[in-house]
């Protein structure tokens, strides 16, 4: 079997991308220049994580058996935490989850959980492939929620939409997941949605993004500034 | 100079013509009580008085004659549907149109400019097919054809194949027309009263009499009348009106809009009709451009407008005709639809012995105005099921014979 | 824009619902005639007032149900399903 690709693998490629391994994951490492797109990331960016590892929950037993296996769900759906590996658990309702792994990809929680999902059957927390099925987007940058305003009818100023907020609403007329989790002090938006409509998405996106000088960026640049917040 | 003229003229004041009697005084009893005086309640009175010599009608409406969805529609006549049962309906329609400003002596603009309902994807073409060999099989003239020939037809249509949903052929239906609708209402009312039915507007039905299971009168806003029969025709009113007798329907009322530019110069000769863009498009005597689209997604007693509507309408709309971009819109309305779930409409008995339906209308109600009027007269009248009304009957879908003609439907709901 | 209040994801444009139609009985299936399942499944009660009825939220596949004016197009109240049926382990619930 060849490496898992992107919903968007042919797009990217076509803007010049550079795939290659990083940090443990083979995805779209720079798209030729990552100083540049360390300082776009910061105004306007968008980064393609479809490579990265993901995997949703559903049952009455989903919260319990996830927290048996050290993932903590935020109490209330539409929220989102942070777990200490740097992977991201969202509660998508009061019984169902989606677990976003973490930006260094290697010994992923979502693989671990994966694997052991059958034993979920007996809580009756039942495992959703999400790998295939969602592109997931990053957006990042001082005028994300300006682009966003653009594209989804829900309020995404932190005043309303802070950190830890999830929104499973139409974006550019798709059924869309929207999950603020910063990185240091620099908006982030987390953006999944049905990977047969990624490339539109994707086109819409950056279509969105043009006014306010945004730009598609890599893993190396996200990297560089999660090490700098760290 | 005539002499009549003369007289006028030697007059201080000319007397105003009447084109409809006064509002009566309403009697007690009537041998047939019309509830709705919209056009289609309003083709029934004419048609019994003039085919079934039956006068002792009263037209009753609880606003204006013509105020519901005959004066709301978007006024499209076509025969081109699907199904056997719908072909032969709308074809006696077709018919009894054409002929029907003479019949009625009075201008309806009727307007035959044909009618394309577009294909732009390869199962639309075989619906397309399959309908324009049902219409012909059945006399009804449709035909498939193909962009070269669209083209000389809507010159202004977008042909090109890099769009979204590019044009790839059309159910062609020269036959299709357009209507002046409130004339249809005016012609109809006149002729009726003339003969002697008795319209009485601004008077609401608040309840319908049953004893032992017959119809014996109304309850109005006006007082309470005792009649042999009753015939409720009554569009996006339907389930209400049948409460009263106790009965439910097979009906979910939904608000359906459309909306009209300022005027432009004539472009735009036949009916455009786009399924999967779900929008429809011509261009009325006045030169404005007549829009409609899907019904409202859920079910409403109310003709609010909505910007959903105007935004989700007009982009299609921009896709078909690039060049309406600029066009300003004059405005915008909505009509009430009971839709049916095989999208074809409820005429006949009821359960109420001498109660008499005309309903399901949904989207498709107005071409059907003179063949409805004239067959549920011809019911009313004889106590015999016309062979064309059959099919339609209320107790089809008890007996799970629908007429399904959702694939006829001009745009998807 | 119409304002939906989804029990699950707060205030939303109605554009992200689908109507389910009027919440009614099921008829029981082993027991049920041929009638009985006709009116279930084709006649409404279509009323003018307030109806209760079934609503999905697209985006999260939740379905909830509300009440909801068809006069004045106002919506009165929404609720979860639970409120109107058996508690079932396997449906969503706080």
């Amino acid at each position: 079997m060849t490496e898992p690709r992107s919903p968007i693998d042919d797009a990217v490629r076509a803007a010049g991308a550079v795939v290659g391994e990083h940090a443990g994951v083979t995805a779209v490492t720079d798209y030729g220049d990552p100083e540049a797109e360390i300082a776009a990331s910061r105004r306007l960016g968008l980064a393609d994580l479809s490579p990265l590892a993901r995997v949703g929950f559903r049952g009455p037993g989903a919260r319990e058996w996830l927290a048996a296996r050290g993932v903590e769900l935020p109490d209330e759906p539409n929220r989102a935490r942070v777990q200490p590996d740097g992977s991201i658990a969202i509660a998508r309702s009061w019984t169902e989850a989606l677990v976003l792994g973490a930006l260094r990809g290697a010994d992923s929680v979502c693989d671990r959980l994966e694997a052991g999902a059958a034993d979920g059957h007996r809580v009756r927390a039942y495992s959703l492939p999400r790998f295939d099925g969602m592109f997931w987007f990053a957006l990042t940058g001082a005028s994300a929620v300006d682009c966003l305003a653009k594209l989804c009818g829900v309020d995404m100023r932190e005043s309303a939409f802070p950190v830890g907020s999830v929104a499973q609403t139409s974006l550019a007329r798709l059924n869309a997941v929207i999950v603020r989790v910063d990185l240091g002090d620099m908006p982030v938006f987390h953006l999944l949605g049905d990977s047969a409509s990624a490339e539109y998405a994707w086109a819409s996106l950056l279509d969105a993004m043009q006014e306010f000088d945004g730009r598609p960026v890599g893993l190396r640049a996200l990297h560089a500034l999660a090490r700098e917040f760290e | 100079m005539p002499l009549g003229l003369l007289k006028y003229g030697l007059r201080p004041r000319r007397p105003p013509d009447r084109f409809l009697p006064p509002r009566p005084e309403l009697k007690r009893a009537y041998d047939t009580v019309i509830i709705g005086g919209g056009g289609h309640g309003l083709a029934a009175a004419y048609y019994l008085a003039v085919d079934h010599g039956i006068t002792d009608v009263a037209v009753l409406d609880k606003g204006y004659l013509g105020g519901g969805n005959t004066g709301r529609n978007t006024a499209i006549v076509r025969a081109n549907y699907l199904t056997e049962d719908g072909v032969r309906f709308y074809a006696e329609s077709l018919d009894l149109w054409r002929g029907l400003s003479g019949e009625l002596d009075f201008n309806l603009q009727y307007s035959e400019r044909g009618h394309l309902t577009l294909a732009h994807a390869d199962s639309a073409i075989r619906t397309m097919r399959w309908r324009a060999e049902v219409n012909k099989h059945l006399g009804v003239d449709s035909e498939l054809i193909f962009p070269d020939e669209i083209a000389r037809l809507v010159p202004g249509l977008d042909l090109s194949s890099d769009v979204r949903h590019p044009v790839l052929a059309a159910l062609y239906h020269p036959p299709g027309a357009t209507a002046r609708h409130d004339a249809v209402v005016w012609a109809y009312a006149a002729r009726a009263a003339a003969r002697g039915v008795e319209l009485h507007s601004d008077t609401e039905v608040t309840g319908i009499e049953v004893e032992g299971g017959r119809v014996t009168g109304v309850e109005t806003s006006r007082g309470t009348i005792s009649c042999n029969r009753v015939l409720q025709a009554v569009a996006g009113q339907s389930s209400l009106v049948s409460g009263m007798a106790g009965f439910r329907l097979p009906i979910h009322t939904v608000p359906l809009q459309a909306c009209v530019s300022l005027p432009l110069k004539p472009w735009l000769d036949p009916i455009v009709v786009s399924g999967s863009l779900h929008v429809y498009i011509w261009q009325s005597a006045r030169g404005e451009v007549v829009i409609g689209g899907a019904t409202d997604p859920y079910g409403l007693y109310a003709n609010r407008s909505t910007l959903e509507f105007a935004e989700g309408t007009l982009l299609p709309v921009l896709e078909l005709f690039p060049f309406l971009a600029n066009v300003k819109m004059l405005r915008q309305w909505a009509g009430m639809c009971d839709m049916t779930p095989d999208f074809s409409p409820v005429m006949g008995v009821t359960p109420v012995e001498n109660l008499y339906i005309d309903a399901g209308w949904g989207t498709w109600g107005f071409k059907a105005t003179p063949v409805c009027g004239k067959r549920m007269a011809e019911l009313i009248a004889t106590g015999r099921t016309p062979d064309l009304l059959q099919p339609f009957r209320l107790s089809r879908f008890a007996e799970f014979e629908q007429v399904g003609e959702k694939g006829a439907a001009s745009v998807g709901h | 824009m119409k304002i939906m209040p989804c029990p699950l994801n707060g205030p939303r444009p109605i554009q992200e619902f689908t109507c389910g139609g009027e919440v009614v009985a099921t008829p029981n299936p082993d027991r049920a005639d041929a009638e009985t399942w006709a009116d279930y499944l084709f006649l409404h009660h279509n009323a003018a007032g307030i109806v209760r009825e079934w609503w999905y939220h697209v985006p999260t596949s939740f379905w909830f149900i509300a009440d909801r004016n068809t006069v004045t197009d106002e919506i009165v109240r929404t609720f979860l399903p639970r409120e109107l049926f058996r508690p079932d382990a396997q449906r969503d619930q706080p």
